[in-house]
């Protein structure tokens, strides 16, 4: 009845690779790298690579405080409900040829997971009963209000340019036809989408010049500020988490025709590029700029990263 | 191995929580100079929390005036544990120039037990430094004893 | 055993028949009213149950001749009842909702007076939309419109102390008259045409082609129902009267009223004029839909007042429907039945729990609530359910519609080759991230954040109020991860019948007359939906969490204790950089501000529009109605 070995395969790409495990230690990974070429870019010797790592075993190991106003389940629930959809999502990007699971709307479900992860953020920010965290919910949504049209955009372009007279939103056939032609990237009219997603990287993760709800000097970390401890420590692995899932969708999305034909290979070219787009979209962005006001925010993103999103779209649209 | 792991992190990533109990701002800069790319305190994992939930280290500086104790006191009670608090300058220490006044309720002994003092107006950098990263082994012994 | 083909007829007598009965007898004794009351809901959600087998697992279509006057020489004269697959999934919504809503005003409603009054309109509006959802004669439906929309201004204003109360009724009644009239201007000149008010038979005569006189009809009639449905700008009257009406009662007319002119669009432009090939029709049906949703979201983000938000979702959710029959295609259909049956069990969810924290604070505005989760938490459980549902996220039935609706959006799109369609798509999810917005901003109002000091005592709903609750969300939860068998016993033969009119006439006019007309059927595909699976799904999350529950519990040694709040200890206040929480300043009740500050010229028009006076309402109607008239004749060949 039960195919034991495929279970067991199940269960091992879920947990380890490319589910929690991988996502957990490439996320941390970026993570670092991120923190250490920061510090190098402003002429510091900078933490070690290993820092984010350090940093979420420390809050492992510290108090949980549950705020008196709180709502203990929803406080407590949340971060796992995050943890939970995103080590979900790498199951559903391939690392180039290998994809654990997948589907024939992959893109829909990952762009709905990611979606749960914000909202789990801001029901624990929800819960927390601070009015701190109530500012920092509201302006999180705004800024997911912001991202998701763009975003949106991009995989409408995606989906057009793969599925030619349909609409393909699958990861895999997105991969196979980079693999058959040439990667997204150097399709031409694909270039705006592909500006355009890596814009809306630092705000899927929320970091400079697009940290508007987690400004710490400003509203005290929003919705995190009641947060402590173990579930502290899990949100900030989210956000690492979340680094690797969007530069590997972006890796994948724009550079998916790139196949070793070793898993292992595959996986670290898979990481290089991702670390590449970090660097790229989301540190040189943080060193160069300061963040933004929140109806800034919503303006860019429905203005100039949409068009440009709508411009890859039209020109997919007309056969380009 | 993870309560190993977790110890030697406990040293590794003290986050600062910085409460100016009425300073002169003397002390504030010179702690902000720490995270210049001079001094750059981030190579010790050191980095500003922006809330005492998040904090390991609270960094008080400023000879505590009678408007900010309760704050103070507040502030201190909704630190997670192990934690650790290093007071900054001889304000908190002794109330420095401002001892004696209606207005000022220095030492901070007397309201916390106060891990490591770093004394001077201003203290250089360099010893608020080593200040913070004996507050940080400090931390280390907390977390061991906490599951001993 | 009872002949199935009177159940229709029956269940609608006994609810008209009932209605009187507690005038006359239960209007002193509470215990009287309320047994007929729930006596009579429930059976007609029994005799809805018996009807299931024949017409959904069967396919076979109930019909029913009042007086036994069959059609003489192929016309029909008298007036038939007709429940086919379409009728059926609506008549399901509307038994299921009356029963749930007569369970939840036995605690609900229990502080008010006059319920005799209450009950009486209660089933008469039950009885009248329950007609108009098994009639097979159009002048029936308009008779059912009329005694529908009467019976829902009456209770509109049923709380006629509350502020605003009688001004909303009023507002309703206008406006609704000015739908029912339109029905009645539409059936009029297509009796001139046909000579005949059978649906079926009007399908038959209609199937070559329109006339200019039928284009006319169609048009007026078209307006009249989405009057009924409340699709923008027909929309102002909704928002009040969903507002100020008891919850029990804006449950049934998000969950039923205006599923009524839902299901009137379907069967006109569908069944009995079958437009939906026509290309104006359908951008005209489309461009309402996704003006509809956009501007019910944008407005619901602007509320202050819970009920009157929900009333502007209920809006929104609406536009998706109808932007999904409009669409044109089977999938389209599938989606947009799908989603108003979803919608009437999650808005009559998020209604109830409304209901519930007026009932417990007295208040329903969101200015004054807070901090409910914690002595409400059953509530706030079965609201977040409702939030979740209607905001569409997985694994809850909102999720399973509104992807369907996307997916035939953009099928539309790139099969037509029209950009309109893509756009449509794009609303449709952007539309969806802000519904999510409101319920979070409605969720941190009023069950997260601050405890009012008013609210101290408060109480959770009692179980009689709470038992509807729990249904609902079970079902919310059942259709999302059980929709395939959904599709397969509830939508897939309702859409195939609404395809095929072919049998639907041969069963009321006799065998072999549909085929005079050339009316022939066309197979339809079951919608496949393989994108989702929710129990593989489910399987994920449940191996995640447990994994992820057993690293938390060996690592409970090493890990920080997790520290249960003491009251009065401020290690568990809450942060306000050091200030005690009476002397906060912190505010934030407005989560919106950044959003609405950069869309502030939006809202100007927008609050301009909504001027709260009737005149203008009835305006907007008329040019509305012109619009669509003017459609009918200039695009229409």
């Amino acid at each position: 009845m039960f195919d034991w070995m495929n279970i067991l395969w199940g269960l091992f790409y879920i947990l380890v690779f490319p589910g929690a495990l991988f996502t957990c230690c490439v996320g941390l990974f970026l993570a670092g790298i991120d923190r250490k070429v920061i510090a190098h870019m402003q002429k510091r010797i900078g933490p070690p690579i290993v820092q984010p790592t350090y940093d979420f075993f420390k809050l492992m190991g510290k108090e949980t405080i549950v705020p008196a106003r709180a709502n203990k389940l929803v406080f407590l629930g949340a971060p796992i409900l995050g943890f939970v959809s995103l080590a979900l999502i790498m199951l559903f990007v391939p690392i180039f040829g290998f994809t654990a699971f997948s589907g024939d709307a992959d893109l829909i479900v990952i762009l709905y997971l990611i979606t749960i992860s914000g909202v789990a953020l801001i029901a624990g920010g929800s819960a927390s009963g601070s009015p701190y965290a109530g500012i920092g919910i509201s302006r999180e949504m705004v800024t997911m209000m912001s991202y998701e049209l763009p975003f949106v955009l991009v995989l409408l372009a995606v989906a057009k340019k793969v599925g030619g007279a349909s609409l393909v939103f699958s990861m895999d056939a997105v991969a196979a036809w980079q693999a058959e032609n040439t990667c997204m990237a150097f399709q031409w009219s694909m270039i705006p989408a592909a500006i355009a997603f890596l814009l809306i990287i630092p705000a899927e993760v929320g970091m400079q010049p697009f940290d508007v709800a987690e400004a710490e000097t400003e509203i005290c970390e929003g919705p995190l500020i009641e947060y402590s401890g173990a579930a502290l420590g899990v949100f900030k692995l989210n956000t690492a988490m979340k680094m690797c899932i969007m530069t590997g969708l972006f890796t994948s999305l724009f550079f998916g025709g790139i196949r070793t034909g070793y898993i292992w290979l595959d996986a670290i070219v898979f990481v290089a590029i991702s670390a590449v787009v970090t660097l790229i979209c989301i540190t040189t962005v943080h060193a160069v700029t300061a963040r933004l006001k929140i109806e800034h925010l919503f303006k860019f993103f429905w203005t100039i990263v949409s068009g440009l999103a709508g411009v890859s779209l039209v020109l997919v649209w007309l056969g380009l | 191995m993870f309560n190993k792991l977790i110890d030697k992190s406990a040293a590794k990533s003290p986050w600062l929580y910085h409460i100016n109990t009425g300073s002169c701002n003397g002390c504030d800069i010179e702690l902000v100079a720490c995270l210049t790319p001079r001094y750059d305190a981030e190579r010790f994992g050191f980095k500003l929390a922006g809330s005492p939930r998040h904090a390991d280290i609270v960094v008080v500086s400023g000879p505590i005036t009678s408007q900010s104790k309760d704050r103070l006191v507040r502030t201190l009670a909704q630190v997670p544990e192990p934690k650790c608090v290093v007071s900054i300058g001889s304000c908190p220490q002794s109330g420095n120039v401002f001892k004696g006044s209606w207005s000022v309720e220095a030492p901070l002994e007397n309201y916390v037990h106060v891990d490591v003092a770093v004394a001077g107006c201003t203290p250089k950098p360099e010893a608020i430094m080593e200040g913070l990263y004996k507050a940080a082994l400090i931390l280390q012994k907390k977390r061991e004893a906490m599951h001993k | 055993m009872i002949n199935i083909n009177y159940l229709p007829v029956l269940s609608v007598m006994l609810c008209f028949l009932a209605a009187f009965f507690i005038e006359i007898f239960g209007s002193k004794i509470a215990g009287i009213r309320r047994f007929i009351t729930l006596v009579a809901t429930t059976a007609v959600l029994i005799m809805t149950g018996l009807m299931f087998k024949p017409i959904m697992l069967d396919g076979g279509i109930v019909a029913y001749w009042m007086g036994n006057w069959e059609p003489v020489n192929g016309y029909a004269i008298g007036i038939g009842y007709e429940v086919d697959a379409l009728g059926f999934a609506f008549t399901v919504l509307v038994a299921l909702t009356c029963w749930l809503s007569s369970v939840y005003a036995l605690g609900y409603m229990n502080r008010d007076h006059h319920m005799a009054h209450y009950d009486t309109l209660f089933l008469m509006l039950e009885g009248s939309v329950l007609g108009l959802t098994m009639t097979g004669d159009i002048f029936n439906m308009f008779v059912m419109i009329e005694i529908m929309t009467f019976a829902s201004v009456a209770l509109t204003a049923f709380r006629a102390k509350q502020e605003g109360a009688l001004e909303a009724a009023f507002k309703y009644l206008v406006i609704g008259s000015i739908g029912s009239s339109l029905n009645l201007l539409g059936i009029a000149m297509l009796y001139g045409e046909c000579h005949t008010l059978n649906m079926a038979q009007l399908s038959a005569l209609l199937y070559g082609g329109l006339t200019p006189t039928t284009a006319f009809a169609f048009g007026a009639i078209l307006a009249g129902f989405a009057v009924k449905a409340y699709i923008v700008p027909f929309h102002t009257p909704a928002a009040d009267a969903y507002a100020v009406a008891p919850a029990s009662i804006s449950m049934v007319f998000a969950g039923m009223v205006n599923k009524a002119g839902v299901y009137g669009l379907i069967r006109m432009v569908w069944i009995v004029f079958r437009a939906m090939d026509i290309k104006t029709i359908q951008i005209l049906l489309v461009v309402f839909g996704t003006v509809t949703m956009f501007i019910g979201v944008t407005m619901a983000l602007a509320q202050h007042e819970f009920k009157r938000l929900l009333a502007f979702h209920s809006i929104s959710q609406i536009g998706y429907v109808v932007t999904a029959i409009g669409l044109g295609s089977a999938l389209g259909l599938t989606g947009g039945i799908f989603h108003a049956v979803n919608h009437t069990l999650f808005k009559g969810l998020l209604f109830l729990c409304a209901g519930a924290v007026f009932y417990a604070t007295g208040t329903t505005n969101l200015d004054k609530l807070g901090g409910l989760s914690k002595k409400m938490p059953k509530t706030t459980f079965c609201f977040l359910i409702g939030a979740a549902a209607i905001s569409g996220l997985p694994p809850f039935n909102g999720f399973a519609s509104k992807w369907i609706i996307y997916q035939a959006a953009y099928e539309k799109a790139v099969e037509s080759n029209n950009f309109l369609f893509a756009i449509v798509t794009v609303a449709g999810l952007i539309v969806s991230v802000m519904t999510l917005a409101s319920f979070i901003k409605v969720t941190q109002a009023v069950f997260f954040g601050q405890l009012h000091e008013e609210h101290k005592d408060v109480k959770e709903a009692p179980v009689s109020m709470r038992i509807p609750m729990y249904i609902m969300s079970a079902l919310c939860l059942c259709g999302g991860l059980f929709y395939n068998v959904v599709n397969k016993f509830f939508l897939h033969p309702a859409v195939s019948t609404t395809v095929n009119v072919e049998a639907y006439i041969n069963r009321m006019m006799g065998d072999g007359y549909a085929a005079q007309y050339g009316v022939t059927n066309i197979a339809v595909e079951p919608a496949q939906f393989s994108f989702w699976n929710p129990l593989v799904w489910l399987a994920l999350f449940a191996v995640v969490f447990c994994a992820a529950a057993i690293v938390i519990l060996t690592g409970k040694r090493t890990r920080g204790k997790v520290l249960t709040p003491v009251n009065a200890d401020p290690k568990y206040a809450t942060f306000f950089s050091g200030e005690q929480e009476e002397f906060s300043q912190v505010g934030g009740s407005d989560l919106f501000w950044g959003f609405k500050k950069n869309w502030a010229g939006y809202y100007r028009v927008m609050t301009g529009l909504h001027s709260g006076n009737v005149n203008d309402y009835a305006t907007y109607t008329v040019i509305a109605v012109a619009i669509i008239v003017l459609c009918m004749f200039i695009f229409m060949r």
